[in-house]
């Protein structure tokens, strides 16, 4: 896949200043639920539509898990990287 | 369609019928070429037939000769694929071909409509008492699909049709839609002219309004905003029309605004018809949808209109007699009344459309039609035209996705700033309403002259 994970976390960051939610304090293991991003079904989808475009996949239509980080996200692409 | 191109010719036989990128013709030519066309269809046995072929001046003469003796045409779209004609033609019992086509296979007897002016007709030569017409429906896939009609039906619609031989319509639509039929039947009940260029894209009705005096057009609103487009990006400045004729598609409010202020003195009117269902209501008000007053009621006991659960049904006074190559049968009727897949809402005096049903995006659960959002986002300045559309998604079953061409293209837009508009246009209708993605285009693909709303894969 050779997903830059720089780029990810660009389309995470500008999702969320859309989304007017703060970037501040952000990290790889900031919640995307509850306590965390606090984000919704509606966001979340908005979200994984923003990453498949990017990428071509992304972690919240494959398998069986959601992500529950930000660092979960970035995860996903990593493991798909090439070796 | 014999009738009236009988008609026009006994009152005008020297008057321009119809106009093409291969010449003009006059009704009494055309008159005298259906008749050839009736007499070598009868020479041959050809009793049903199809048409491939994108000259309006050879449709007109094989559609009015095969009327005058019954026989049964049926239109495909001239550039339809081989692959795609070999799989529908059969199911339609499609064997003999008129065309101009040399990519054809064997299986088919394909005849040159040349050929088909070979035979002298005898003077006797009269009107069939049946003539059916097959036309294919729009959008299909898989099984094709095909409603029979019959002329003296169709020609209901046009039966009180004054003379206007000063009018020159544009065949916007292809002659093989329901719409472009009504078109054909239109304009030679009242005697006018065709302007019919090949191919039929909007910027080509554009030529055609600038350099062959067009004077009234009917298209659908997906072909009428693409053709301000051209107009506006090519800083034409357009001519007046007399009668602008809209339909096939729910008519959104600030079209009628901008054709209104565009073409002042235009009349506009809003058309309301199926291949199916045939004609059913022309609206002339110049305001979105049609008046509650023309609902059936008590007191509009003869009315073809009413509404059900949102949906549109209506009672189809011309409508088709059957459907033609398909298991399925003709769409559930309930005492004569018939459901359109037309959603509307009545909004005060008016019954808005809000879309086709089968165009509703279900977001987590919430039913959205496209249509007024789309609205909402055509209605911004830096937007020159958008599509609002399903996009599956794992999390909600669907979000509203949006494609957007900007005033001047995608080089050098300002994609955030129009974000943030749409945002802003958008912001007081429910959540799941609004787009989730949205995307630039610089063009907007279209089906039969309408907006593709479904659900993309």
């Amino acid at each position: 896949m050779g997903v830059d994970l720089s780029e990810a976390r660009g389309i995470i960051t500008s999702f969320l200043e859309r989304a007017e939610k703060s970037t501040d304090g952000v990290t790889d293991t900031t919640g995307l639920w509850g306590d965390g991003l606090e984000l919704d079904s509606l966001e979340a989808a908005e979200l994984s539509a923003l990453l498949e475009d990017a990428f071509g996949s992304d972690p919240f239509s494959a398998g069986d898990d959601l992500p529950e980080t930000v660092g979960d996200i970035l995860a996903f692409y990593e493991a798909a990287a090439p070796a | 369609m014999i009738r009236l191109l009988e008609r026009a010719a006994a009152a005008s036989p020297n008057h321009a019928a119809v106009v093409t990128n291969s010449g003009s013709m006059s009704y009494g030519e055309l008159l005298a070429d259906a008749r050839r066309v009736a007499a070598a269809l009868t020479a041959r046995g050809i009793d049903r037939f199809a048409i491939l072929e994108p000259d309006a001046a050879w449709i007109l003469r094989l559609l009015a000769g095969a009327a005058l003796v019954g026989a049964e045409p049926c239109q495909y779209q001239p550039d339809t694929s081989v692959e795609e004609f070999v799989s529908q033609a059969p199911a339609l019992d499609h064997t003999i071909v008129v065309s101009h086509r040399t990519d054809l296979p064997d299986s088919f007897e394909v005849v040159l409509p040349e050929d088909l002016l070979a035979v002298d007709p005898p003077d006797d030569l009269t009107a069939a008492a049946t003539q059916p017409l097959m036309i294919r429906t729009t959008g299909t896939t898989g099984v094709p699909k095909a409603a029979r009609h019959d002329w003296s039906r169709l020609a209901r619609t046009v039966e009180d049709a004054k003379p206007h031989p000063e009018q020159r319509w544009l065949l916007a639509y292809g002659p093989q839609q329901f719409a472009g039929i009504q078109v054909l039947q239109h304009v030679a009940a009242s005697q006018a002219t065709l302007i019919a260029p090949f191919p039929r894209q909007p910027k080509d009705g554009l030529a055609a309004l600038l350099d062959n005096g067009v004077t009234c057009i009917s298209a659908t609103p997906t072909y009428w905003r693409f053709l301000l487009t051209e107009a506006r990006s090519r800083k034409v400045e357009l001519p007046a029309l007399e009668q602008i004729t809209i339909g096939g598609e729910a008519v959104p409010a600030d079209l009628l605004e901008e054709l209104s202020r565009v073409f002042p003195d235009a009349r506009i009117s809003q058309v309301y018809a199926s291949t199916e269902l045939g004609s059913i209501a022309s609206v002339r008000d110049g305001r979105p949808g049609f008046s509650v007053d023309a609902l059936f009621s008590d007191a509009n006991p003869t009315s073809n209109l009413k509404v059900v659960d949102g949906e549109l049904w209506v009672r189809a006074a011309a409508g088709m007699l059957e459907y033609a190559g398909a298991a399925e049968p003709a769409p559930a009727e309930r005492e004569g009344w018939r459901q359109t897949g037309d959603l509307v809402e009545i909004v005060g005096d008016r019954v808005e459309f809000r879309g086709r049903a089968s165009e509703v995006i279900n977001v987590g659960g919430v039913k959205v039609p496209p249509l007024p959002v789309e609205e909402r986002i055509n209605r911004i300045a830096s937007v020159e035209m958008a599509r609002v559309f399903g996009r599956p998604n794992r999390l909600t079953g669907a979000i509203v996705a949006v494609e957007v061409v900007p005033v001047g293209g995608t080089a050098g837009a300002d994609e955030e700033r129009i974000r943030s508009e749409i945002k802003a246009a958008v912001a007081d209708l429910p959540r799941a309403w609004q787009p989730r993605n949205v995307s630039f285009v610089d063009l907007i693909e279209t089906q039969g002259g309408k907006t593709a709303r479904r659900m993309e894969p």
